[in-house]
């Protein structure tokens, strides 16, 4: 019984150790973090003169690798002075870490555009590239609403426009894919043109003992499926506001509401792969490829995978408005790049920024998989391919490439992909769901 | 006790904390300094890189209001019983069939039920995510004997994910218990065992009355053990469903790390931190006072 008549000790010892912490709290010196903004420039020169001598640029990355190199080959052939250096992390590290890295001392000159870079941005990390934006004429290089994706919800302070925190490479869209042999069977004999079109096909394939549409809930199917749908139902312009965290956007209201009601009652009328919330959307694009389904949601990410695995017999369309004569909206981002405040090399940045939107580095895009900002500069694609770029390409005409909903907060990712799940389950009500993320929204964006 | 040096009276109690002292600094510097680090942080609401702001109690006060956490902690004890109640029931039922007689073989036996141990818990957890899956193992034996009503994605249905995820843990720990209580029965003596049966005991008796007291110290170590890994678990969770389908597999670890590096709240997840840890120090208290009584 030693022990135990020590314990009274032991808890006058840890109360010492708490007097002891305590007081320091009111010591700022000992606060966790630094100061917020940074000095210096906020944004890049309006000069796009690259610098004479030799620069290495450091350039950290999450996504496609041999992309990245193919880019940083062709690049440098074209800029014998600037040898960009590639840090390649693993997507789940690079986010986790991006806040760290972008504020330290040895932050890397061009970084992959990813959700913190809102925060970075606001706060000065990052710099606007708005000046560069005028000064290359990048609007004529690209569709100028893949680059309105990437003002971070700013005005820019050196040209009194849009600001700018990164420049596109690949771009990406989700969308439905349909199994073109099993729709013929269902009776379905082509694309929808509207929403309700689309919950026809749905019940047809039901009716023909079909699984009407794969969802991957278990990761991030549900929440392409429900933003889908909200893209759809909501203002494009509100749903921008929404996910930028502009003041008083909400998405309890009637448009997320409908859209919310929607994926319930596709679960409801069986709609889905019965295991939806236990498939990983990788999973589930393996089933659809063996034909488990009629549908699929999922991303042009996975359009190369279902060219090569089920050939002519796969098609695309992007998720079709309420109406017939509504815009094509879709949610997609860019694998885009960021320039650090920390740089010393603005213009060297730039002018590898502005290699991007080169024809000759669309090529190199569109050959890796990804969709080239500039697709009028690339060889055309063909198959399921082409139905992807020519769903981008309505969607971009239309102006209604929509970022993905988990951008506006950082937490928002769990809160949709559980409450999604829960949708699909049956297992909440539609406005209480809407409920939950307005209440990550609002903690997250208040001031 | 053995009588002191005379003259060593006065300076052998320092004497003692001087040998102690480079392991003290050690236990300071790498586990009690952390540990106070990560309770003052919950003191703030800090994102990780710019700024904190004192908040005293708040994160606390967060801590008791968040369904999401208590659903939490809720998760956590019931994932105990699979952890530890079920693998210490299966593990004392092997013993009472194996500890009575040497019987050839007994080491691979001991290597079979030790593999869970040995493999990383990623690894496991990977495996029974496609065990569980639509087509993996389970579904198939399922099918195989006729019972494809029963078939589903277990980690995805709400009703299954939790106990699903739990017996993953069943079947990590219970050859753990078992090897423990193994090695206990050894050091029994074995009169006793001759004792009982010269006395009538039958095996169930002779489990009661001799096996199972000679064991309560490892039935301590094993309790301890079992549901500090219940409370604190995160790998097999976070790779099997990572919390999902909604918040039914959710745990105080998942959130802990979840809060901290992908939501920017470290003041919130360092609170909860340091809410699991009491937690933890209480459970695993209450296991060593009531395994104590009665010697």
């Amino acid at each position: 019984m030693k022990s135990t008549r020590r314990l009274p000790r032991r808890i006058a010892q840890a109360a010492c150790a708490l007097a002891l912490v305590l007081p320091l709290a009111a010591c700022d010196a000992l606060t966790p973090g630094s100061a917020a903004t940074v000095q210096g420039p906020r944004s890049v020169p309006s000069s796009t003169a690259v610098p004479e001598g030799d620069v290495t640029l450091r350039i950290q990355f999450a996504d496609a690798p041999p992309m990245v190199d193919a880019l940083i080959a062709a690049f440098e052939k074209g800029h014998p002075g600037i040898s960009v250096e590639p840090q390649y992390k693993t997507f789940t590290d690079y986010v986790q870490n991006l806040k760290l890295t972008m504020t330290s001392d040895s932050a890397p000159d061009i970084a992959q555009y990813a959700v913190g870079m809102t925060d970075l941005a606001q706060d000065g990390h990052i710099l606007d590239l708005a000046p560069y934006r005028e000064a290359y004429g990048w609007d004529d290089a690209i569709p100028p609403v893949s680059l309105d994706q990437l003002t971070a919800g700013q005005q820019s302070a050196a040209t009194g426009g849009r600001a700018l925190f990164g420049v596109p490479a690949g771009l990406s869209m989700t969308g439905i894919y349909y199994n073109k042999e099993l729709a013929k069977k269902a009776g379905i004999d082509g694309p929808p043109r509207t929403l309700a079109e689309f919950e026809d096909q749905l019940a047809a394939a039901k009716d023909a003992d079909l699984t009407p549409l794969g969802v991957g809930g278990l990761d991030t199917g549900g929440l392409h499926l429900w933003a889908a749908l909200l893209n759809q139902t909501m203002p494009t312009d509100d749903y921008w506001d929404w996910v930028n965290g502009s003041k008083d956007a909400t998405v309890e209201n009637k448009a997320g509401l409908t859209a919310s009601e929607l994926v319930v009652e596709w679960g409801r009328k069986g709609y889905y792969n019965e295991s939806a919330n236990g498939t990983a959307q990788i999973d589930s694009t393996a089933q659809f490829a063996q034909g488990d389904s009629v549908f699929l949601i999922n991303g042009n990410w996975a359009a190369g995978q279902l060219a090569t695995t089920m050939g002519d017999d796969v098609g695309f369309f992007p998720m079709p408005g309420e109406q017939a004569g509504d815009p094509t909206v879709a949610s997609g981002f860019s694998v885009a790049y960021a320039v650090s405040s920390r740089t010393e090399h603005p213009e060297a940045a730039g002018a590898f920024l502005d290699f991007l939107t080169t024809p000759e580095a669309g090529q190199i895009i569109s050959d890796n998989g990804f969709l080239p900002p500039n697709p009028e500069a690339v060889a055309k694609p063909e198959g399921v391919l082409a139905d992807v770029a020519e769903g981008h390409r309505r969607a971009v005409d239309d102006g209604g490439i929509t970022t993905f909903p988990d951008f506006a907060a950082p937490a928002m990712l769990d809160r949709l992909r559980s409450g999604v799940q829960k949708l699909i389950a049956d297992r909440v009500e539609p406005a209480d769901y809407l409920d939950s993320l307005q209440d990550e929204w609002e903690e997250h964006h208040a001031e | 006790m053995p009588s002191r040096p005379p003259g060593a009276r006065g300076r052998s109690p320092w004497r003692g904390y001087v040998y102690v002292l480079p392991a003290f600094l050690v236990y300071v510097a790498f586990a009690v300094l952390p540990a106070l680090h990560t309770a003052y942080l919950s003191l703030f609401e800090w994102d990780g890189v710019t700024l904190g702001e004192w908040v005293g109690l708040g994160n606390y006060q967060e801590i008791l209001q968040d369904s999401v956490l208590r659903r939490s902690v809720f998760n956590a004890l019931v994932l105990v019983v699979f952890f530890s109640f079920i693998p210490i029931a299966l593990g004392l039922a092997m013993t009472g069939l194996l500890a009575r007689y040497r019987r050839p073989g007994m080491g691979a036996y001991r290597f079979l039920f030790m593999l869970p141990q040995v493999i990383p818990l990623v690894a496991v957890g990977v495996t029974w995510r496609w065990l569980y899956g639509d087509d993996g193992l389970v579904n198939q034996s399922f099918r195989a004997v006729g019972l494809d009503g029963v078939t589903r994605a277990w980690l995805g249905d709400f009703g299954a994910a939790l106990i699903a995820v739990g017996l993953v843990g069943t079947w990590v720990l219970s050859g753990l218990c078992m090897m423990l209580f193994l090695s206990g029965v050894q050091k029994v003596d074995p009169s006793l065992y001759e004792a009982a049966r010269i006395d009538g005991a039958g095996p169930v008796r002779e489990f009661v009355s001799v096996t199972l007291p000679h064991l309560r110290g490892e039935l301590a170590v094993a309790m301890t053990v079992t549901t500090v890994a219940a409370l604190a678990s995160f790998d097999i969770v976070y790779v099997t469903t990572n919390g999902g389908p909604g918040e039914q597999t959710t745990v105080p670890g998942l959130l802990v790390y979840r809060l901290a590096f992908s939501e920017g709240k470290v003041g919130l997840a360092a609170a909860l931190a340091v809410v699991l840890g009491l937690l933890i120090l209480a459970i695993v208290y209450l296991i060593n006072r009531l395994s104590r009584t009665e010697t």
